[in-house]
């Protein structure tokens, strides 16, 4: 598939973001709000990295047991059921740090919001930047290790007009 | 039973409210997607970066709903 190699790039760099957005929101934190502000930060950076991480990751483990047919229900069934482990996450995080005194819940949604935003700023970047063919599942050259041109290359469709 | 009684935490139903139009939003995405690929399916490869792209935006809206859940409201 295409895609799973964007999507591996996608998950390292959202892995240095979510350690660049816990150093620096944990430094604010510390300043505005002390220790509960240095784990608020902390926690909302890595539950973001885990939350936008976690569809990539699902993706690129789908397409790796369904071959990369994007119309398997395997496919559907790996994806969604990624977001039933998120929303369980969700829900650990709400009772266990809900009205905990031991995080500033501010700091945390301030880092929530900035890693959310850097996360889909890199997703764009990682998109754009990305080589992707228009043919799914194709081997380019770099990646078979080949530098000779194929044989006999696809004919342009001469009669469309 | 008094409904300004009610006592509880209040995050779990905000993330749930928060979902409703991300959910929708990601069905659209997905099955769009599917139809453009069932249409053509030479453009899956492309279609399918533009979808995770698509779903990527989307759900961040309910993220920022699980966010939102945690501000302290008096």
């Amino acid at each position: 598939m295409t895609v799973v190699p964007m999507l591996k790039r996608t998950l390292v760099l959202d892995a240095l973001l979510a350690v660049a957005i816990a150093v620096v929101g944990g430094g604010i934190g510390l300043w505005v709000a002390g220790t509960p502000g240095v784990l608020g930060a902390v926690i909302g950076a890595a539950l973001t990295f885990v939350f936008m991480g976690l569809t990539a990751l699902t993706v690129i483990l789908a397409a790796r047991t369904t071959k990369g047919d994007l119309l398997s229900p395997l496919f559907f069934g790996i994806v969604l059921g990624g977001w039933m482990v998120k929303l369980a996450i969700f829900l650990v995080v709400a009772i266990v740090f809900g009205r905990s005194p031991a995080i500033d819940p501010l700091v945390l949604f301030f880092t929530v919001v900035a890693s959310v935003v850097g996360s889909l700023a890199i997703d764009v970047y990682a998109f754009m930047t990305s080589r992707m063919g228009y043919v799914s599942d194709v081997k380019l050259p770099h990646e078979t290790g080949d530098s000779t041109p194929p044989k006999s290359s696809p004919k342009a469709d001469e009669s469309s007009d | 039973m008094d409904l300004a009684e009610l006592t509880g935490h209040i995050a779990p139903v905000a993330f749930g409210i928060a979902t409703i139009g991300p959910a929708i939003g990601v069905g659209l995405v997905v099955g769009k997607t599917v139809e453009a690929v069932a249409r053509q399916p030479e453009l899956q490869g492309r279609l399918t970066g533009l979808m995770f792209l698509g779903i990527a935006f989307t759900e961040a809206l309910a993220f920022i709903g699980i966010a939102v859940a945690f501000i302290p409201f008096p």
